[in-house]
């Protein structure tokens, strides 16, 4: 093995060749930056082996401190400091030797001269080391004296001059509007607001564009989904079901937050610890789901202690990532190579996490606790009034129990007699005075000259496309009896069959659903709960069917007051007849009067509906073997819950409490709830993780922030509150770099620093590290003020530039990070879509709300999702839920939308902190083919032909302008013209093809307007809406 | 495409490069010009990386045959005639040794060991032990190296097939056919690098994105799923009513304009996006073409099975495997799902290997006859194993199999492999290695090193790490099965 032993026998021609190669520099130099140009070459040639890793270092050297690599072994220094020629360092990196160089030939790695020779003058130099500099806290520099420009002009100006270059000029009005407007909103802006801004040529105009638009709704929005992508924000689990998780109110509150302008420092207390402020508000504990946006599983076989940990990591990294710009995964496994963080140090911030109280599986559940529920004070009134009702009802229930008194009928001689019973509930009409409602066409009776009637005078006919019903609510109160077996007549066509057919009882609600057929077709209740339950599949068509059911299936209680029904249908033509409850029971023999009867029916089985205990006791002790006390208290559940016949002052106050918890309960889920932080009310103890493995704990830790950085203040016990202070302290080097660093680069398309998501050795140096430091510490003194420091981004003369590519900075600059010019990059996916509705006028402009269902192709979901996923198929959905924001786009993690993901937004199964800018034929076929940018196409041929203009020329101009912003040229004017003329004879001479091209889409085309015209003209709209200005401000 | 409209473009594409050499700087230029000169060449849209190959490539094309779920070992390949005798005995401590188990099978108060209830025969020249489940396959066994110690670390499903496609168990890590389109880039210019065919099957565990998707390598390094249901590609037809030549038209004017905005901004970005334009466009013939299966002769069509020609069955799929490698797609992907058979493991094995054992036979000798099994690798394999002990209840007729990711079963083909061998032993029980252990990272080596890679120089910068496809531990390739 090679490694960088103090060295043996060096040649002393290789020393020669070394004195005569690379030693002969001047001695007066410009000094060398160790951070800039030293650290990057160690870590990344030396540092895995001898760096932080204590565990992979090799030959006891480390050169990541001045004392080891000063350090004299066998009487050599791997570094000499002023003796270039002395030092080990040197020697090994010029060695021919394959086993002497450094680094050794099967690191795949190599110095180049350059690198070497910046080494040796650094020695020559003294070879000081500074600390990384990221982990140095932020000086706010003296700003370079430049008079009239902005101190972030002042510094960019410094470094193009020392690089002999020279700024652009400003981009013209057009194209500035439009940038800024596209950056802080995410949409374009419309022609009248381009007018208004060229017309108004005070030295004020732009200041007051961006304030309008910093106060713009969709600002909010906008931002949002930048900090949606580090959050790792989705509508699914992510993991196998991949089932849908309530998170949206936090999608909202970030949009609100930012749109509140709430303080930078209070939206990061928020979001870490919202939860465990003092008294938190509703925003500060749905802030708190920050953290619960991470993917959890609730698969079969996965081991709890892997996954508590696996969660506790992720949100670690999370953590460390978005704040602090630090890649603190690698010490998951090691100490890391490169940074000195030590997986003591990752665990210690682990442990801030480790005792969160959701539990380990996600229980497939959209709600997984803990949640909050965000209920308007109106709401929380009403709850409160029904908890009293119900509280009521109870006690007047245990009064009616307390005076009963129950002689079993089984115990009499002789016997009672056998009871039956009916009640026609419908014939020929609905209850007198109920309020008769349908949806889809009206409410339609036959007679028997019309159509099949199964008995009386007429009957109940409908023809649906989709869900449709004729029902009634209130008005009518009927009892249902006990033992109630229900009946209804029902006659499909068997021309036009219904997917399936409902027959639903209103009780305080609507969950008291019978199923015929496809029960997917109907989207209400979950399968298998009285909610809903499928009873067969769809009656026999072209007669007469009986469809025989015991109240009970569809959780129908003795004493309850049923107070509306439906007839539903999905699809097809139905006719329904005559609905009756029946009833017949032998009180000796039947479990609902029978106390022994029913003990010998349900001995040894399990009754769900019994409380924990008294299910045990049922099922796994002989009823001979019961105590009195454990008797009397299965007795009193049963003369509560299940005997049909404890007479009015039981069964009414009964019922009445049925009908009022599932009121109650139809309230509290139609109240949004959100996934929130708590911690457990005993943490747990985290341990250091050996190797990563979750099942290796090794030393014991407590909660602490890494050991390189100022530690937490001295205190009994640290929460996540301290951890988040503790970012925000003015000691902490990375924060508030961090954060500047990431809004520079939405602005510019660039960071400061490249590697946004890595401040660490490994990342990239800063271009101008005394702006950015500049940025971090006015950030952090003028109250962490968002707002504030977007404008001043926005309003540099460096973002107002032009963003025209010239010869000279594109030599020297490729990558535009000097800012000779304008920035210029291809908008996100988001964006893409958003301004193409907008341009074509059909965006809504609804904030908010849970995900929606746009336009998607079929199979994205199908075919990966697990069967018994809840999001295994897709519905789209219809309208407005086609044309919001893409923001509100419904996210399934594991298949999220295409048309956004083929534009390199991520899966959001983790933290993302800069997206890549693809540049593919799928994006082509997006944004030609694509149902919603074809519709959005036509709707802006529609606005081109109504507002404007009467002229193709004027037309096009007015197209050109809503599209990109400018006026355009003559040529390119000519050259749409020509493309429209050629589609315009194309579809005249076919028009059918025209029509098919404007009906493609949910929404209808104009009436007015002719089909081939609006076919032309909607080519000509998907031509402009595919410009590259148009994807590429 | 139309000649006329063809010569057309082409004149638009001298011209717009013609002009924009006056503006553009001399590097960005002859960078532009050399991509253009070569992609005439054929196949150069999406280079590879310079200094790729690494190594004496035998392979230029991947088929990964991913049987999702798990399939069985025991009741496939890995021969155990002794367990006869085990019959609903418990499983030895000495062999599961306190390793852990899923908490599907871990509240089990017993462990009995299930033999398989298939007959196994040997077949072909090398004589290979195959289950009757693979009639088909049997007949190709001298074409196959069979890897019998692979092994894995997940031991759930989700993690397991994130690592047997990414290398790791973490979302967010480029699968192995992004890889290999990054590193070698693509051999052709009217589709894809890397596409991705997801057959059904009866229900079966949920497949991710993540499993075909570029994670931080650059996006369009992301396998592109044709699907067997719709359209092929997304969006790849036009919409109603909208001809190819209508669209020639918009694209004529939509390169004209894109060049006038190029004259007065010279940002290279601007052709490269005119450029995937012409690609779109060109996939909408090429595509379609594809996916057309009327000129396979009968006897290809035959030797598939009767599914050959149903979209979205694993024959299908396999089928569309060959022509995307005919034409020139770098690596294809099929996952097959539903081989997680955790009871009623008889009956829904079988099923299984009736949807895919022919094709996967008729795939190696379509490959061979064409002459194309020289330079294409194919790998067959699941997730995880299957353990030897019965989950749920055990009968002379029925038994379940629980995940076992100690060792599994794996075979490859064609170019490079040596064909006809065995790999790895386990022992009695199938449940540990005991001789040449096959990691999964590995194998992936192996797979790299063949396609010309070497593994540990082929790296991908993020998160401050040289990140590579077979992760940070040290992975050997399996020289031993190499021709």
């Amino acid at each position: 093995m090679k490694v960088f032993a103090p060295f043996r026998a060096l040649a002393a021609l290789t020393l020669l060749a070394l004195a005569s190669a690379s030693f002969a520099a001047p001695a007066a130099e410009a000094p060398i930056d160790f951070n800039r140009e030293i650290r990057p070459i160690l870590s990344d040639n030396c540092f895995s082996c001898h760096g932080f890793d204590a565990k992979k270092r090799k030959a006891d050297l480390r050169l990541d401190t001045p004392e080891g690599a000063y350090a004299v072994k066998d009487g050599v220094a791997a570094i000499q400091p002023g003796d270039p020629k002395a030092s080990a360092l040197l020697q090994r990196a010029l060695s021919k030797d394959p086993d002497e160089v450094m680094p050794p030939p099967d690191s795949h790695k190599k110095l180049t001269p350059a690198q070497i020779e910046t080494l040796r003058r650094w020695i020559a130099q003294g070879a000081p080391y500074r600390k990384h500099w990221s982990f140095e806290p932020p000086v706010k520099a003296a700003v370079p004296a430049f008079p009239n420009l902005s101190p972030i002009d002042a510094f960019l100006r410094a470094e193009l001059s020392r690089h002999g270059l020279h700024p652009a000029s400003e981009a013209r009005k057009e194209s500035l509007l439009r940038r800024v407007t596209l950056d802080l909103t995410g949409l374009p802006p419309t022609p009248a607001e381009v007018d208004a801004f060229v017309a108004d040529t005070s030295p004020e105009a732009y200041g007051r564009v961006v304030d309008r638009l910093l106060e713009s709704v969709r600002f909010g929005e906008h931002m949002a989904r930048y900090w949606l992508d580090a959050a790792r924000y989705a509508d699914t689990h992510g993991l196998h079901l991949d089932n849908e998780r309530s998170m949206w109110p936090y999608r909202d509150w970030v949009v609100r937050a930012f749109n509140q302008n709430l303080p930078f420092d209070q939206f990061t207390l928020w979001q870490l610890a919202g939860d465990l402020l003092p008294n938190p508000t509703q925003d500060q504990r749905i802030a708190s789901g920050f953290n619960r946006c991470n993917v959890t599983t609730s698969e079969g076989g996965s081991i709890s202690n892997e996954l508590l940990f696996r969660y506790a990591v992720d949100r670690t990294e999370t953590t460390f990532g978005v704040w602090m710009g630090l890649t603190a995964g690698c010490a998951v496994c090691h100490d890391h190579k490169f940074d000195p963080i030590t997986t003591k140090d990752f665990y210690s911030v682990y442990s801030f996490f480790y005792s969160a109280a959701d539990p380990a599986m996600d229980g497939n559940t959209a709600l997984t606790p803990p949640v909050l529920q965000l209920s308007t004070p109106e709401q929380e009134a009403q709850l409160k009034s029904m908890d009293q009702a119900i509280a009521a009802q109870k006690k007047l229930l245990s009064e009616g129990l307390s005076k009963l008194v129950y002689n079993d009928p089984a115990t009499l001689t002789p016997p009672p007699p056998v009871e039956k019973g009916e009640a026609v509930w419908f014939e020929d009409a609905f209850p007198e005075n109920a309020k008769v409602e349908y949806s889809g066409a009206p409410t339609t009776w036959i007679t028997a000259e019309q159509g099949p009637v199964h008995s009386g005078q007429r009957a109940l006919r409908r023809k649906a496309e989709g869900l449709a019903q004729d029902f009634f609510t209130h008005g009518a109160a009927l009892e249902v009896p006990a033992n109630g077996q229900i009946s209804v007549w029902c006659h499909l066509d068997p021309s036009d069959l219904p997917k399936a057919v409902m027959l639903q009882f209103h009780v305080g609600n609507w969950n008291h659903r019978a199923v015929w057929g496809d029960e997917k077709s109907i989207p209400l209740g979950s399968t298998g709960k009285p909610d809903k339950v499928v009873l067969g599949p769809l009656p026999a068509a072209g007669k007469w069917v009986e469809l025989k059911f015991p109240a009970d299936r569809v959780g129908l209680k003795p004493g309850m007051k049923v107070d509306g029904f439906a007839f539903t249908q999905y699809d097809g033509t139905v006719v329904w007849d005559s609905l009756v409850m029946r009833h017949q029971f032998d009180p000796a023999k039947d479990p609902g009067w029978s106390w022994a009867a029913w003990i010998k029916k349900k001995q040894g089985s399990l009754v769900k509906e019994l409380p924990g205990a008294l299910q045990t006791l049922l099922r796994n002790k002989k009823a001979e073997q019961w105590t009195e006390a454990e008797t009397k208290k299965l007795k009193d559940w049963w003369l509560e819950n299940e005997y049909a016949g404890a007479g009015e002052s039981v069964l009414l106050p009964k019922a009445e409490k049925i009908r009022l918890e599932a009121q109650r309960a139809a309230l509290a889920d139609s109240i949004p709830k959100t996934l929130v932080m708590a911690d457990l009310p005993q943490p747990r103890q985290a341990y250091v993780m050996q190797r990563g493995q979750y099942d290796k704990p090794g030393e014991e830790v407590s909660r602490r922030t890494p050991e390189v950085f100022p530690p937490l203040p001295a205190k009994e016990n640290y929460n996540r509150v301290d951890l988040a202070q503790w970012l925000l302290s003015p000691e902490n080097p990375l924060t508030s770099r961090v954060i500047v660093n990431r809004f520079w680069q939405q602005f510019f398309g660039t960071g400061l620093v490249k590697s946004v998501n890595d401040f660490g050795a490994q990342g990239d140096s800063p271009s101008h590290p005394e702006l950015l430091d500049w940025l971090a510490v006015t950030f952090r003194e003028q109250g962490w003020d968002i707002k504030q420091l977007v404008r001043s981004m926005v309003t540099s003369a460096a973002y107002r530039q032009s963003a025209a590519v010239t010869p000279e900075p594109l030599a020297k600059d490729p990558e535009n990070r000097l800012l000779a010019r304008g920035p210029r990059f291809r908008l996100d996916a988001e964006v893409i879509r958003d301004s193409a509705l907008f341009i074509s006028g059909l965006l809504s402009p609804k904030v908010g709300g849970v995900g929606v269902r746009p336009y998607q192709p079929d199979n994205i979901w199908e075919p990966v999702g697990f069967s018994g996923s809840n999001t295994a198929r897709y519905t789209r959905g219809t309208k407005e839920a086609l044309y919001r924001r893409s923001l509100y786009t419904f996210w399934k993690r594991t298949a999220p939308p295409p048309a956004m993901t083929t534009f390199d937004a991520p899966s959001r199964e983790s933290s993302c902190l800069r997206r890549e800018r693809s540049n593919t034929p799928l994006q082509a076929l997006v944004l030609l083919n694509d149902i919603q940018h074809v519709e959005a196409a036509r709707h802006f041929a529609q606005r081109i032909l109504r507002e404007g203009g009467r002229s193709d020329a004027e037309r096009i101009t007015f197209a050109w302008r809503c599209a990109v912003g400018r006026t355009p040229a003559a040529p390119e004017a000519a050259t749409v013209l020509e493309a429209l003329e050629k589609h315009r004879s194309r579809f005249q001479t076919t028009p059918a093809d025209a029509s098919q091209l404007i009906t493609f889409g949910e929404s209808k085309p104009a009436a007015d307007i002719p089909a081939p015209e609006l076919a032309a003209w909607t080519l000509t709209a998907n031509l402009l809406l595919n410009l590259d200005e148009a994807l590429n401000p | 495409m139309d000649p006329l409209l063809e010569h057309q473009l082409l004149l638009n594409r001298r011209q717009f490069f013609g002009n924009a050499g006056l503006r553009v700087g001399g590097v960005a230029l002859a960078g532009l010009l050399a991509r253009d000169a070569s992609a005439k060449a054929g196949g150069n849209v999406h280079p590879g990386l310079p200094e790729f190959p690494h190594l004496p490539q035998k392979a230029k094309r991947l088929i990964y045959l991913h049987m999702n779920g798990a399939p069985s070992q025991l009741d496939l390949w890995d021969y155990k005639p002794q367990l006869k005798q085990h019959f609903d005995k418990d499983l030895p401590d000495s062999i599961r040794n306190g390793q852990r188990i899923t908490t599907m099978t871990a509240g089990q108060a017993r462990f009995p060991v299930a033999p398989s209830l298939f007959q196994f025969a040997q077949h072909g020249q090398c004589g290979r032990w195959v289950s009757e489940l693979l009639p088909y396959t049997s007949q190709v066994v001298d074409e196959l190296a069979v890897l019998k110690s692979v092994s894995t670390t997940a031991i759930n499903h989700d993690p397991a097939c994130t690592f047997v496609m990414t290398g790791s168990e973490i979302p967010g890590k480029p699968s192995i056919g992004s890889w290999i389109s990054y590193g070698l880039g693509s051999l052709n210019d009217d589709l894809p690098s890397f596409v991705v065919l997801t057959p059904r099957s009866a229900g079966g565990q949920a497949l991710f994105t993540r499993m075909w998707s570029s994670g931080f390598l650059p996006s369009k390094h992301t396998g592109v799923a044709l699907r067997s249901a719709g359209d092929p590609v997304l969006f790849i037809q036009n919409p109603p009513g909208v001809t190819n030549s209508d669209r020639r038209v918009m694209l004529d004017a939509l390169a004209k304009l894109n060049a006038a905005q190029h004259q007065d901004l010279a940002d290279p970005e601007i052709l490269t996006r005119t450029a995937q334009y012409e690609m779109a466009f060109r996939m909408q013939s090429s595509v379609p073409e594809l996916v057309d299966l009327s000129h396979e002769s009968k006897a290809t069509l035959d030797l598939y099975g009767k599914d050959a020609t149903d979209p979205g069955t694993f024959a299908h799929s396999a089928l569309l495997a060959r022509r995307l490698i005919e034409r020139g797609v770098r690596a294809v992907q099929i996952l097959h799902r539903g081989w997680d058979q955790h009871n009623n493991l008889p009956k829904d094995i079988a099923r299984q290997c009736e949807q895919t054992d022919q094709a996967c036979a008729a795939l190696i000798l379509d490959l061979k006859m064409r002459g194309l099994l020289e330079d294409t690798l194919v790998v067959w394999g699941g997730e995880f194993g299957r353990t030897v002990y019965s989950q749920g209840t055990l009968s002379q007729t029925n038994y379940g199999r629980d995940h076992h990711p100690r060792c599994f079963t794996m075979w490859m083909a064609g170019a490079g492999v040596k064909p006809g061998i065995s790999y790895g032993e386990t022992d009695d029980f199938s449940y540990n290695v005991t001789q040449d252990p096959v990691h999964l990272s590995e194998l992936n080596a192996t797979i790299l090193h063949l396609m010309g890679v070497d593994h540990k120089r082929f790296t991908f910068k993020f998160q401050g790490l040289d990140q590579r496809l077979t992760g940070v531990e040290e992975r050997r390739v399996i020289h031993e099965i190499l021709a």
